[in-house]
């Protein structure tokens, strides 16, 4: 269930704030262990190696993964696509909202359009919900809670791709 | 020889013991049989609901053309009593109850091979008594709103002669429909602005990206008499008010992303935007509560509205329901009760009357939980309708 991410996390979070020192340092352990992993990870290893290429680091089947910050779907990248890439035989939106999230491997902040592939029913797979600058549909732009399989020929919604179209501005 | 014999003795004792059985039987009265039964009976419903009864809408978001609502009586102790009929709403539809009518009306998405083949989108008519599609009207052009369910996608005007019906397409606009003879009247844009909300009794009024409302006036005959653009009064980007108000009395409370409620009167023709009033009391405010869920909001007959809040609020934790349910007196501006959920809210409907309930969405189980709205007493769970994603819940009219 979508809403169980977020109420995980949630609910994780005040957990943190009530708990014990121990438990924190637990917590701590956990994120220095996690920390020392990133390098090691392909992706950033190649950058390493190549320094004039492009980074970015995650999972793209994680919630977590750093474009899915405006999300609100099921991870294309669960569904036989990839994180910018449709399934099989779907149909990709092609209108959208965005958001823009922070690369943290380079960072950067990115322009993230969440292209909807269409034509098949919910992929049932990695259904994940951020939500982080979502606003109500009076902001279509930036509105996650409408099914944009819109102007495809089936308005039947299959899941959620997340691909970076632009630097953001800086504010 | 021998075995002729034996059979013989045990067919005079069973004999005996049938005799005797037979003797005990007609003392005790037996029973007659049970009559043959009529086939093909169906059910009906009384024409206006009881106040215990509301909707559940699964918008089933795992398999979205398969969407359903229960009718269902919270005042019953098991399944087979609180369930009292389902009709489906495919595609991530809204419905819209008229009890003067007798009627539901969902906005429904088909393609004629499933999830493809060519698209029909319709306004399906239910009657309230048979649960039956009595009529439906084609809405041209692929454009009808499809998405989370909201209160006011459509809505109910002209003295609930005529449904105003949400598009987006991704443009922006209103199709209306004259219920009697079912059929559109017009379609009437609203560039920019989404949703229909009440204003006046031939009218309603749209918010719009950038923190207006649009009010649309019709005449007569359903064509545009005026439409107004108030001025902003919020930022879509810096202070966002959600787009579900609890509508009471010729207002709309709209609450905020930041814990605000913002009175809008819509008695009139043109939708005019009151002081906006914190929803937090000053005791609670470094809690950092805020509103959050998708049927966040709704009110009771008795002029109070309730909220489902959430602590530690963040950016993006605004759909995420809540833990408590905050009810609030608006004349007063005040908070009047705390509700404690037994886990945790995603959606809610108070039920009409002197005695209003509490249907809450526990989105850990999907499971419904029931709260008396007076004492704010949980009351019982009612669970394994068949339910998935029951994401909007309305009280029964």
């Amino acid at each position: 269930m979508k809403f169980l991410d977020q109420l995980f996390e949630q609910r994780s979070r005040q957990l943190a704030q009530h708990s014990s020192r121990r438990g924190m340092l637990k917590g701590l352990g956990a994120l220095l262990v996690g920390g020392a992993s990133i390098p090691l990870l392909p992706v950033a290893r190649a950058a390493a190696q190549s320094p004039g290429r492009p980074v970015e680091e995650g999972d793209p089947s994680s919630c977590d993964y750093w474009r899915y910050c405006a999300i609100d779907g099921f991870l294309c990248d669960c569904c036989g696509g990839t994180a910018n890439t449709c399934p099989p035989g779907t149909e990709m939106s092609p209108v959208t909202w965005i958001g823009t999230c922070h690369n943290p491997a380079d960072g950067r902040n990115y322009v993230i359009s969440y292209n909807d592939c269409c034509g098949k029913s919910s992929c049932g797979a990695c259904l994940c919900m951020r939500d982080e600058g979502d606003r109500p549909i009076y902001r279509p732009d930036k509105t996650n809670d409408i099914n944009w399989c819109l102007g495809t020929s089936s308005a039947a919604y299959h899941c959620s791709t997340a691909i970076v179209v632009g630097l953001a501005f800086e504010e | 020889m021998c075995n002729s014999f034996n059979l013989r003795l045990l067919a005079g004792v069973l004999g005996a013991i049938v005799a005797v059985g037979h003797a005990f039987a007609e003392d005790r009265e037996v029973p007659p049989p049970l009559p043959v039964e009529p086939i093909g009976i169906i059910e009906t419903l009384p024409s206006v609901y009881p106040a215990s009864w509301f909707l559940v809408h699964d918008v089933a978001f795992f398999h979205m053309s398969d969407g359903k609502v229960w009718v269902i009586d919270t005042a019953k102790d098991t399944v087979a009593q609180q369930v009292q009929g389902t009709f489906n709403v495919s595609m991530i539809g809204n419905i819209r109850q008229s009890a003067k009518r007798s009627e539901i009306y969902a906005t429904e998405t088909f393609h004629t091979r499933g999830t493809r083949g060519d698209r029909f989108d319709v306004l399906t008519i239910w009657d309230q008594e048979n649960l039956s599609p009595v009529a439906e009207v084609l809405l041209p052009g692929a454009k009808r709103f499809m998405g989370l369910p909201e209160r006011y996608a459509l809505l109910l005007i002209n003295d609930d002669r005529w449904l105003a019906v949400a598009n987006f397409s991704p443009a922006a606009s209103v199709t209306l429909i004259d219920l009697d003879e079912r059929q559109i009247i017009d379609e009437i844009p609203t560039p920019g602005c989404a949703l229909v909300y009440p204003t006046g009794t031939r009218g309603f009024s749209s918010l719009c990206a950038d923190g207006r409302f649009l009010s649309t006036e019709l005449a007569e005959d359903g064509s545009i008499l005026r439409q107004v653009r108030t001025e902003s009064f919020f930022s879509s980007d810096d202070n966002p008010i959600f787009e579900r108000p609890a509508v009471m009395d010729g207002t709309a409370y709209f609450p905020s992303f930041d814990a605000m409620v913002y009175p809008v009167d819509v008695s009139g023709t043109v939708a005019k935007v009151g002081e906006p009033w914190p929803m937090v009391p000053e005791e609670d405010a470094a809690e950092q509560w805020a509103p959050g869920g998708i049927a966040i909001i709704d009110k009771d007959d008795l002029g109070r509205f309730y909220v489902l809040m959430h602590p530690n609020a963040t950016d993006g934790s605004h759909n995420g329901g809540g833990p408590e349910i905050w009810v609030y007196d608006p004349e007063a501006q005040a908070r009047v009760m705390r509700i404690p959920l037994r886990e945790w809210g995603l959606s809610l409907a108070v039920s009409r009357g002197d005695s209003p309930q509490i249907l809450v969405t526990n989105p850990v189980d999907m499971s419904l939980e029931l709260y008396d709205a007076m004492s704010g007493e949980f009351i019982r769970t009612i669970d394994g309708l068949g339910q998935n994603t029951p994401l909007m819940l309305h009280g029964a009219q």
